[in-house]
């Protein structure tokens, strides 16, 4: 079985900052880490291989730093892994990453499954994974808690929504994505570590992957982001003091300050 | 400066203990907020001859903050950072009252974010040069980070990390002390030395004090036994690890470090024990930049086990293999990722020698893994601790049994050996973990019943015994306290108790502060252990 997971570096401090030009997220290579959405798809990937053999490969769209995460997946248990990084995919947003993901996991050859993170903890939009499917021609089951089966044609996913649970068939090659912490994803080794050192994170940019210059990054992207900001928290603290009832009072006083 | 003393209450009954769970009591507690407020406290309960026991955050694991008796000096709204400086060097040094948490002041260097309102122009000058510098630390680590930094030097205590950086001793350069009965001292390192075994110092009052120190020699070990006894000693060791029995230390200026360029973590599992201690000792001669190696013993996994499955507070604990039968967990803290990389793969051809496999191995290179391996290190004693917590709500009158020796190098074998060995023998349930590269273990006894319990207690009197033979110290990174203050008598003899207390009598003549920690009471008077046993009850 082939597997591809999709990676997205994202911040790895709570304190994102903004492009004050643009309103873009300002990344800065050495801070960022693994979407921890996609690090629950990388773990159900490598479950997959246990369980039925094959391949895994990584993909990302992001700039050359981002090899470093790459190179992290082939020491936790990928096989290969490729990045797509060119000048001009910068600004992209959810359509111009899609188009250009799309472009090149079709130069990788059939595959079975793709697995992606339901959506990134810096944008938050949910929309990679689909659009990813529709671009790719492929069927494709978003947020799944569970993988209940693989045969040679399809996979079933269990999906929890709202007070029920859904049991999806899917044929294959299909595209899932996983929620929230949906498997923690294992350490590396020091084995796998060593042989994540023979193996090369293969770079691919827009003339490789013969994108349409008009739909990638900013230019392609239909998204306009007419402000950002970090919304201002107020932190503050209040000694309670006195006696119980003086203290009573006090708590009251705030709590209707609350409501 | 009545007004500072408050009577002892429910309200404070809280104070009243620390993180034993040893209930003591008091005539009422004080919290000053400066050096000026120590001062009036001390004088008025010297005047009044009046004990009192020093509190930081009552983090203590041998009860060295529960008082027994007199005031309760409580230091935690000492918590500002007075300021910064250069050294000589070009290094960072920075100056707090003793009350700050360590956690406060890891956030602090690591945010380069201070209040610095009342800082002096000096100290705003290195401030705007600190937040241009390379991120910089204070090292020692104890697991307990809300520790405060008067409680840390009080104990000299250490953590994972010593194994690299030492404890808190290598890091402190200067202190302030307000002795008993008011007076002060101001110690800046390599100021005050001994001359052989005597010292002489003045106080800022103008009195000069003459003290004779004891004569035993320390352990070659890691250590926190007693007084740091030493020819030609510097005075700010002998404070450093004295255990609140000296004075109220007001003010300490610690020496910061760089943070290393690249810091990994790796987990070491291993599915033979037996295999641990040659590994230990062939990572020592050659890693070296390994800045800690610590050990969890079979039991210790498999209580993390049982958290995981039925506890949802550590429900994010990694799966552990059941093949699996003790862990190593180091921290290599290198100049770049390229050393880093050389040394986790001379660790992995290390561990192959050594009978283990480089794929039972947990690699940590990211700060979300990395605090992965801190939250498993930490939940063992965490979980340890629920444990007694529910032994002693079903009745059972108990604290944690908890060892904290150390040996020589090349004992660690026979140490482990003997500890494996009783235990088995006695039939007792236990778990083993600590600072293995230090020879540093803590054998934690969980007792069934109370005849396990006083079990315990005596097998770690005959350990203080082997561990003495062997070169080593009953105590090593948690102080003495009231708990462990006997097994010093073991360990130097009653003679050097004895002359610890007279060194204890040139800095505090009415014997007043921290009653019963490092020094127990008469020769053979097991009365301040009974004491702490039998004060166990919850309020």
């Amino acid at each position: 079985m082939k597997i591809i997971v999709c990676i997205k570096p994202v911040p790895s401090s709570n304190e994102v900052r903004l492009d004050p030009q643009n309103g873009t997220i300002i990344r800065e290579g050495r801070e960022s880490v693994i979407n921890p959405f996609d690090e629950g798809a990388l773990e159900q990937a490598i479950k997959l291989k246990e369980t039925l053999g094959g391949e895994i490969v990584t993909v990302s769209m992001g700039i050359p730093d981002t090899a470093r995460l790459l190179k992290d997946t082939l020491a936790r248990g990928a096989d290969q892994a490729f990045l797509f990084s060119d000048r001009r995919f910068a600004g992209a947003d959810t359509l111009a990453t899609a188009y250009t993901l799309s472009l090149g996991i079709k130069r990788l050859g059939d595959f079975d499954l793709i697995i992606c993170g339901k959506m990134s903890i810096d944008g938050d939009t949910a929309q990679i994974g689909p659009e990813l499917a529709q671009m790719l021609g492929i069927a494709y089951c978003c947020n799944i808690s569970e993988v209940v089966d693989v045969g040679t044609t399809h996979i079933q996913c269990r999906r929890i929504t709202d007070g029920r649970t859904q049991l999806v068939r899917l044929p294959l090659p299909a595209l899932v994505t996983v929620g929230k912490r949906y498997d923690m994803l294992r350490f590396p080794s020091i084995s796998g570590v060593r042989q994540s050192l023979a193996i090369p994170v293969e770079n691919r940019n827009a003339l490789d992957l013969q994108t349409d210059l008009d739909r990638i990054g900013l230019n392609g992207s239909p998204t306009r982001v007419i402000r950002t900001f970090v919304p201002q928290r107020a932190h503050g603290s209040t000694e309670i003091v006195g006696d119980a009832n003086k203290q009573a009072e006090d708590i009251c006083r705030i709590v209707d300050g609350v409501r | 400066m009545r007004e500072l003393l408050n009577p002892m209450s429910k309200q404070f009954s809280e104070y009243l203990r620390d993180e034993t769970r040893i209930v003591g009591w008091s005539e009422g507690i004080c919290f000053p907020t400066s050096e000026h407020e120590i001062i009036s406290v001390l004088k008025y309960l010297f005047d009044h001859d009046i004990a009192i026991t020093v509190q930081g955050a009552r983090t203590s694991l041998n009860a060295a903050a529960v008082p027994f008796g007199g005031y309760i000096v409580n230091l935690s709204k000492m918590n500002r950072i007075l300021g910064m400086r250069r050294d000589a060097q070009g290094g960072f040094r920075l100056r707090m009252q003793p009350g700050c948490t360590l956690r406060a002041i890891q956030r602090d260097l690591t945010s380069k974010n201070f209040s610095s309102n009342a800082w002096d122009q000096q100290s705003l000058d290195a401030y705007a040069e600190y937040k241009k510098a390379s991120p910089h630390f204070f090292p020692p680590d104890p697991t307990e980070t809300s520790a405060t930094i008067g409680g840390m030097v009080s104990c000299n205590a250490s953590g994972a990390k010593g194994y690299y950086y030492g404890p808190t001793r290598k890091w402190i350069t200067a202190l302030r002390l307000v002795l008993t009965n008011g007076e002060t001292v101001a110690i800046r390192r390599g100021e005050t030395l001994a001359t052989g075994r005597n010292i002489s110092f003045y106080t800022e009052q103008g009195r000069r004090i003459d003290c004779y120190l004891p004569g035993y020699d320390m352990p070659h070990s890691k250590s926190t036994a007693g007084y740091y006894i030493e020819d030609n000693v510097d005075l700010i060791d002998l404070v450093i690890g004295s255990d609140g029995t000296l004075g109220v230390i007001s003010e300490v200026e610690v020496m910061l470090f760089p943070v290393p360029e690249t810091i990994w973590g790796v987990a070491c599992f291993f599915r033979d024990e037996e295999k641990v201690v040659e590994f230990v000792m062939r990572s020592r001669e050659q890693l070296d930049r390994m800045a800690s190696l610590e050990f969890f013993d079979g039991n210790s996994l498999n209580i993390l086990r049982r958290q995981k499955e039925e506890s949802t507070a550590f429900a994010k604990l990694p799966y552990l293999d059941q093949r699996f039968a003790a862990l190593c967990s180091l921290e290599l803290h290198c100049p770049d990722e390229e050393t880093a990389l050389d040394q986790l793969l001379l660790l992995g051809r290390l561990l192959e020698q050594c009978g283990g496999k480089e794929s039972d191995t947990w690699v940590a290179r990211n700060e979300s893994d990395l605090q992965q391996l801190v939250f498993l290190r930490h939940a063992v004693p965490e979980s340890v601790n629920m444990m007694i917590d529910h032994k002693r709500k079903q009745g059972l009158d108990i604290i944690k049994l908890n060892t904290d020796m150390s040996v020589p190098n090349h004992h660690l074998g026979q140490m482990m050996t003997m500890y494996k060995r009783m235990l088995a023998e006695f039939g007792l349930e236990y778990a083993i973990w600590g600072h293995i590269g230090e020879n540093n273990l803590h054998v934690n006894i969980i007792p069934r019943n109370k005849a396990e319990y006083d079990q315990g207690k005596r097998l770690f009197e005959y350990w203080a015994g082997e561990i003495t033979k062997m070169g080593g110290a009953v105590c090593s990174e948690h102080g003495a306290g009231k708990l462990k203050a006997h097994l010093l008598r073991i360990m130097y003899g009653d003679a050097a108790v004895e002359e610890m207390r007279g060194l204890k009598t040139a800095f505090d003549p009415k014997g007043l502060a921290g009653v019963g920690n490092i020094i127990a009471n008469t020769p053979g008077d097991e009365s301040n252990e009974n004491n702490c046993m039998h004060q166990t009850g919850t309020l």
